[in-house]
């Protein structure tokens, strides 16, 4: 059964030991589906506080309504991270799941279009309480059905028994990429069901970075803290029921109880719950120490659904280890360097929200002139990217003979 | 081989097609828009005059709206779509430059970030502080061009690559720079229209007026540009691709091209016309007008670059349609597939076939046929009379089977057709298949 998956697998081989890669893909993936999460939740919470309608509750969803279209368009870009990593060390999977599927896996990025529109709708609506209901419910059930069709597609990566059934059922072969095959209610709900814990986190975070603006209402600040951790308890406590139902149900001979990813991913779950209500007692205060434990705790997650992965695949002979690798140690560097400098340059604008954001909007332009000195080095970094880059392409066109 | 994907009536090859050219608007205006927007922003801060950052604000939601959620969308959107239709292709694609796409999104965040940053700091931080956020948007977004560029001339010119299996090798390859500076042009040109369009909408004449002239004046200068480099990069096409277009062998690419100079003499003339001669004219239904030319002008020339590799979809190493991959590259430990297939079977490579279609029998003969049709050919020929892409029954009309059978023999003398790949047995299947098609 293995060899058909191993003949699949590109024999261009991948560029850099293959740990590597999958260590990428874990933690951006993990980036993306906490910012998913965010807008999931955020929108059930823009929602809810419209629909309650009292002052609170619209100043709560007018600030959601805004965040969720910074939120998807984040968490789109982060996705493209994790897209490409997955199709490097498991391409067989990734690319027959979604063949088979392909008009859904097609349709899955007009979902998210549709869910984003929505989401703008609501955002610009102009009457007192903000946008109208049925935008944010609208943009809800897109990102709902995204969600739907993006977890078929990964659960029919995790069985290649069933491919070639799924297509000949009818007796004819279908080419047509018509269907959906695979659904796990458990498995879908332990991805949705953090979206409300991850929105009342970032309730917290949201009353954190806000208390210490003057002209916030501070009773509304706390209220939304205090709301914010609530929301978190209750969604976390439900989570761990989803996780102890989805464990029920994986087949025995993976050994994912004893799994020690899963161990410690679970060792980390507890214990953030066990943060949650240390955090209670002031929840502005722990705002941000409750989201950057909320990271740890979505990475260990994702850890542990790659261990499951790799124990589902293991059934198949199918290992990333032994994927063969073709170095290439300059493209590599290429990248890593290049990340290094990304995370040097949107430093610069992020501080500079940062304090923008925590100033009322009547006073006057903010000088910060301690960060003059890293704006300076920011500008100029992308430049100095183009120089090496385009005296290494010269060199290289020129010692092929394809300048001219 | 993966689960070909059966596009009734348009044909997968046309999917992606259309997908991609809904990502040409959104993409190059992101990383032609900023250009202006930086220019204009330090005029602002120059001249003292703040109502052109309010202004500024208003446009910068559009391209923000429009660029970061459709642009991202549509560009992940023609991802998924080779995924499902050309699988191995994008594969390829992806193990050689994994790293250079990674490197493109690194540039992605940094976009996004300074963006959404200088969107919602106007006024609240100091003018140095926000332009500079403008320059690192304005750098990211082309530097994005500048990564991805490598990847699409790739594809065409895959150059030294072929022999080394190296990165940098096949990335700055012979159409690179003809086609990174061709695309750099048309994005001035393109932020000259966006800066018209913008411009028509102010209310201080006067400064209506210069906004206009000088947006003009970068929008020629990018044609001229973009019409020099083009020519080089035409120069530079590979033997084979200069005789599908200019020997007459795929008229329909002369035609594209044609429609992309045309449509950039049109422009060229808008931006005389309402741009030097009668700027005060200009308004926002015209320039939107034009700048839909400019994209299908700019869409045609994609269409033009596509087109001009056939019959490969990686030239000279990987078929399309088929995606067997039709040449060695040794150092990478790549053998070519077309031998071992010829002779083991079409098949032979798909692990999907139930037990009784693994063997051709007189009975499951046209089953199987049609599966290798839909392998080989369904991707570029549609298997339906009314179907959109050069559609079989048509092209095959009146022939008998023997006749088919002989075509498929001879399939790789066309100079735009790859081979039919499998045993004597599995053509004979195809044919049977398709005669039924023919009639």
């Amino acid at each position: 059964m293995g060899g058909f998956l191993l003949n699949l697998r590109d024999p261009m081989g991948v560029p850099f030991h293959p740990v590597v890669f999958q260590v990428l893909m874990i933690l951006t993936f993990a980036l993306h589906i906490m910012f998913v999460n965010f807008v999931v939740g955020g929108t059930l919470i823009a929602l809810w506080g419209r629909l309650r309608g009292d002052k609170y509750g619209i100043k709560l969803s007018k600030a959601f309504a805004r965040a969720n279209t910074v939120n998807t368009s984040v968490a789109i870009v982060l996705g493209v991270a994790p897209l490409l990593f997955v199709q490097v060390i498991y391409d067989p999977l990734w690319y027959n799941a979604n063949n088979i599927s392909a008009w859904w896996a097609l349709f899955f990025l007009i979902t998210i279009a549709a869910a984003f529109t929505c989401a703008y709708l609501f955002y610009l609506g102009k009457s007192e309480k903000g946008g109208n209901p049925v935008w944010s419910l609208l943009s809800l059930a897109a990102l709902v059905l995204s969600g739907v069709i993006i977890h078929a597609i990964s659960v029919q990566m995790l069985h290649p028994e069933k491919w070639s059934q799924w297509i000949t059922a009818s007796g004819k072969v279908n080419l047509f990429g018509n269907r959906l095959y695979g659904f796990s209610l458990p498995r879908f709900l332990h991805f949705m069901v953090p979206s409300v814990a991850l929105a009342g986190v970032y309730m917290m975070l949201y009353s954190w970075y806000f208390r210490e603006r003057e002209d916030r209402d501070p009773n509304y600040v706390q209220w939304v803290g205090e709301l914010g951790v609530k929301i978190a308890i209750f969604a976390s406590l439900i989570q761990a029921a989803v996780g102890v139902w989805w464990l029920l149900t994986i087949p025995s001979d993976l050994g994912f109880m004893t799994n020690p990813f899963f161990l410690v991913g679970a060792l980390v779950a507890l214990a953030f719950i066990g943060w949650l209500f240390v955090a209670r007692k002031d929840p502005a205060a722990n705002g941000l120490k409750t989201a950057l434990f909320a990271f740890v705790a979505v990475f260990a997650m994702a850890a542990s659904r790659e261990a499951l992965r790799s124990a589902y695949l293991s059934r198949f002979n199918y290992s990333i280890l032994t994927y063969k690798i073709n170095w290439s140690i300059g493209s590599t560097l290429l990248f890593f360097a290049t990340f290094v400098m990304g995370l040097i340059v949107i430093s610069y604008p992020l501080l500079l929200a940062f304090h923008a954001g925590r100033t009322p909007d009547s006073r006057a332009p903010l000088k910060l002139e301690g960060l003059n000195k890293l704006g300076r080095l920011v500008v100029f970094l992308p430049v100095l990217w183009l120089i090496v880059v385009v005296a290494l392409g010269i060199s290289i066109s020129i010692k092929n003979g394809v300048l001219f | 081989m993966y689960p070909a994907w059966l596009v009734p009536v348009l044909g997968s090859g046309l999917i992606i097609a259309i997908i991609a050219t809904f990502h040409i608007l959104p993409s190059h205006l992101a990383t032609g828009s900023f250009w202006f927007n930086v220019w204009l922003e330090r005029k602002a801060y120059k001249e003292n005059r703040p109502e052109l950052l309010q202004f500024l604000k208003k446009y910068v939601l559009l391209i923000l709206i429009f660029c970061f959620v459709y642009g991202s969308i549509t560009g992940v959107w023609i991802w998924f779509s080779a995924t499902v239709s050309s699988p191995r292709a994008i594969s390829s694609l992806i193990h050689n430059y994994v790293w250079g796409w990674a490197t493109e999104w690194v540039f992605f965040i940094i976009e996004i970030v300074a963006i959404y940053v200088y969107y919602y700091t106007f006024g609240k931080i100091d003018g140095q502080h926000h332009l500079r956020v403008g320059w690192t948007y304005a750098w990211g977004a082309w530097i994005s061009m500048v990564i991805i560029t490598g990847i699409l001339a790739f594809m065409l010119t895959p150059g030294k690559w072929l022999e080394t299996g190296k990165f940098f090798d096949g990335f700055f390859n012979p159409t690179y720079w003809p086609q990174l500076f061709t695309r750099t042009a048309l994005m001035f040109s393109v932020a000259g229209i966006y800066a018209i369009i913008v411009a028509s909408r102010l209310d201080n004449p006067d400064l209506k007026v210069e906004i206009t002239r000088k947006a003009a004046l970068w929008g020629i200068g990018g044609l001229i540009f973009g019409a020099i480099f083009a020519y080089w990069y035409i120069l530079k096409l590979p033997p084979e691709a200069k005789n599908l277009v200019f020997g007459g062998e795929l008229p329909y690419l002369k035609t594209l091209l044609k429609v992309a100079v045309i449509m950039g003499a049109v422009v060229g003339v808008y931006y005389v016309v309402f741009g030097l001669i009668a700027p005060h004219l200009s308004n926002p239904v015209v320039g939107i007008i034009v700048a839909i030319i400019l994209f299908l002008g700019i869409g045609a020339g994609e269409g033009f670059r596509e087109g001009v590799r056939r019959p490969y979809i990686i030239n000279y190493f990987m078929y399309g349609s088929s995606q067997v991959i039709a040449r060695s590259i040794p150092p990478k430990g790549v053998e070519e597939e077309v031998s071992k297939l010829n002779e083991n079977g079409y098949l032979s490579v798909l692990y999907y076939l139930p037990e009784q279609l693994r063997t051709i029998t007189e009975n499951n003969k046209l089953e199987v046929g049609r599966i290798l049709v839909v392998h080989q050919c369904a991707a570029c020929h549609t298997l339906e009379p009314n179907g959109l892409l050069r559609p079989l029954p048509k092209l095959l009309s009146g022939m008998e089977k023997d006749d088919i059978r002989d075509l498929l023999d001879s399939l790789g003398d066309y100079a735009y057709m790859p081979p039919f790949i499998g045993t004597d047995e599995e053509k004979d299947a195809a044919a049977a298949y398709l005669a039924t098609l023919a009639k």
